[in-house]
């Protein structure tokens, strides 16, 4: 809200101005005077009532009014350098001009606080907005934040279990151990490290992603060798998957590391949700300007409702954080739109079916 | 018996590789800083180097081409997953391979074991690699005893890999040795070249044994039948 009153500062300011204002446009109808009739050139104070009204209110424009009307008087109509008037006319010029003055700075006055009053509502009413929002929205990403944290630390926790379990069972030498049990224990040390390593490393490529900092470096590659490294990186199950692309297939254009991992996830996925020892089949197919690889399974498959759900960090179908559901989609949808791909749970009655769509790049001559 | 040089700044990884080194039957020397990764190195001349990335005095970076001004010893670096672009600044400061922590020791003692064979036999006219020879000075390839024809630009490429056998290189050099420098940045080809390449070559085209990628960062020739990992 404007305040009532001016402070002192503001008043001594607009004392200032106000004098200011007089003499300046004294001083010009001084230098217009021989071109003009003077008693014309009375209105020109309204350009120093006007500004202070807008800036300074309504009581100090009357001043201004008043006092410009005097010296107006005083400088330029005769006798001059009297406040007495020689011609009645003049009387009327100046009265007139005061009413004048006082009505435009008070509409200036009133226009300029509504401006100020809209302005100050719209402000308060964005900020309230943003706070609404912003509680809002901290309350829900704290929430998905703490079972967020829930979740990793399971999944983290787990592995690191088995790891100091195997490796106390070592170091006791109380314990009689025949050598497969130690080679045992030692190889379960080795596998639930690489399975911290894989959870790590899915926590550091979703902090890269949510950061913005996974930049894609798209060169061209043949499709059949992404598939061939992610398969490679698919671990022991990798024996069920089984590919199916033409040699001929068109280069994509893509960042193989992060395309990788998209496929190495889509697979790990289809691998964990199918029967043991069935097959997971990968084919490619050409549509428009897209390379479609399909993965598919012989699993459950995803329910229609869940199809886009199953994308988000941590969490399966119906939006609930899970346990070990992990970020594997999530990276898969992250790095595919980092790589101008998309990927996408397909309706498919026979089981897990996802299609990842990798940019063909446009035929160009191979150097040879 | 070969002396290696390992820098690392943390000291149970310090501790674990000059266990499995000498184990393997090495000499180890230790540093945890670059400037006393350079005075050890400058003292008691090491055959091979396994060098961290980060340091707290410098980057290995630098330190692999403080090395270069004066010393060809192979150098292996020890980088973190994801960081392409550290892995390929060090490659192309003259580093020869990289292993990815967090590593096995067999990945590790592999690499350095393909590293010092490189500098043993680095002249021989021909060479075999697997099934694979090259006849580098006849310019005539085999596999399996049977004839393959390649391109003028595919034996250069070819030739440079089997000289490097078992070395990491960058799109950088392959491109700059086989191409010209003119073609120093156009390695968005050279991955489908590759493949053309391959299917001359390898019996699984797709799940190539011999000419492995590092997306990313380059290619290397490798001998299927020495491959640990």
């Amino acid at each position: 809200m404007r305040p009532k009153s001016l402070s002192r500062v503001e008043l001594a300011a607009g004392l200032l101005a106000s004098a200011g204002a007089v003499v300046f446009v004294t001083a010009a109808i001084a230098e217009l005077k021989p071109y003009v009739p003077v008693l014309s050139l009375g209105v020109l104070y309204v350009f120093a009532v006007l500004p202070v009204a807008v800036f300074w209110g309504i009581g100090l424009a009357a001043l201004v009014s008043v006092a410009s009307m005097l010296a107006f008087n005083w400088f330029f109509l005769p006798p001059t350098h009297t406040f007495q008037l020689s011609d009645g006319a003049n009387w009327l010029a100046l009265a007139v001009y005061l009413v004048t003055a006082i009505v435009v700075s008070a509409l200036a006055a009133s226009a300029r606080r509504r401006a100020e009053l809209a302005e100050l509502r719209e402000r308060e009413a964005a900020a309230l907005a943003g706070e609404v929002l912003e509680a809002e929205a901290l309350r829900r990403s704290d929430a998905i934040k703490t079972a967020v944290l829930h979740a990793v630390s399971h999944d983290l926790r787990s592995p690191l279990t088995a790891i100091v379990a195997a490796a106390s069972v070592l170091a006791n030498s109380e314990l009689l151990l025949a050598d497969g049990d130690r080679v045992e224990l030692i190889s379960t040390i080795r596998s639930e490290a690489d399975r911290l390593d894989r959870i790590v490393g899915n926590l550091l490529d979703m902090s890269r992603l949510d950061g913005g900092v996974a930049a894609a470096h798209p060169e061209l590659w043949p499709p059949e060798e992404l598939v061939g490294r992610a398969v490679e990186q698919a671990g022991p199950e990798a024996e069920r998957i089984v590919v199916d692309i033409d040699v001929d297939a068109p280069p994509v254009r893509v960042d193989a590391v992060q395309i990788e991992r998209v496929l190495v996830n889509l697979l790990d996925n289809a691998l964990k949700f199918s029967p043991p020892g069935s097959p997971v089949h990968v084919r490619a197919e050409e549509r428009d300007e897209e390379l479609l690889l399909h993965v598919v399974d012989q699993g459950p498959g995803v329910a229609a409702g869940e199809r886009e759900a199953v994308f988000a960090p941590f969490r399966r179908g119906d939006g609930v954080v899970v346990r070990g559901a992990g970020l594997g989609l999530a990276i898969a949808r992250g790095f595919s739109e980092a790589n101008g791909a998309r990927v996408w749970a397909e309706d498919d009655p026979w089981g897990g079916h996802f299609v990842l769509a990798l940019p063909v790049a446009e035929r160009t001559p191979v150097v040879v | 018996m070969s002396r290696i040089l390992v820098v690392d700044d943390e000291p149970q990884i310090l501790r674990a590789l000059e266990m499995s080194l000498r184990g393997a039957g090495y000499d180890v020397d230790t540093a945890t800083t670059g400037a006393q990764a350079l005075t050890t190195a400058a003292v008691q001349p090491p055959d091979a180097v396994i060098l961290d990335l980060v340091l707290p005095d410098m980057r290995g970076t630098e330190v692999c081409r403080e090395l270069r001004t004066w010393t060809s010893v192979p150098v292996i670096v020890l980088s973190v997953v994801g960081d392409e672009s550290e892995k390929v600044a060090a490659l192309d400061a003259g580093a020869d391979d990289y292993v990815t922590k967090p590593f096995g020791v067999d990945e590790l003692l592999a690499r350095l074991r393909a590293a010092l064979r490189r500098v043993d036999g680095e002249t021989e006219p021909v060479r075999d690699v697997g099934e694979l020879r090259v006849d580098i000075a006849g310019r005539e390839v085999t596999f399996a005893g049977r004839p393959v024809q390649l391109t003028p630009h595919e034996f250069t490429f070819l030739s440079l890999l089997i000289r490097n056998e078992g070395k990491l290189l960058t799109h950088k050099t392959i491109l700059e040795e086989v191409w010209g420098h003119a073609y120093a940045a156009e390695s968005h080809y050279l991955h489908v070249y590759v493949s053309q390449l391959r299917r001359k070559l390898e019996p699984d085209p797709a799940r190539p044994r011999y000419i492995l990628t590092e997306p990313g960062v380059g290619y290397r020739l490798v001998d299927p039948s020495r491959r640990t990992s």
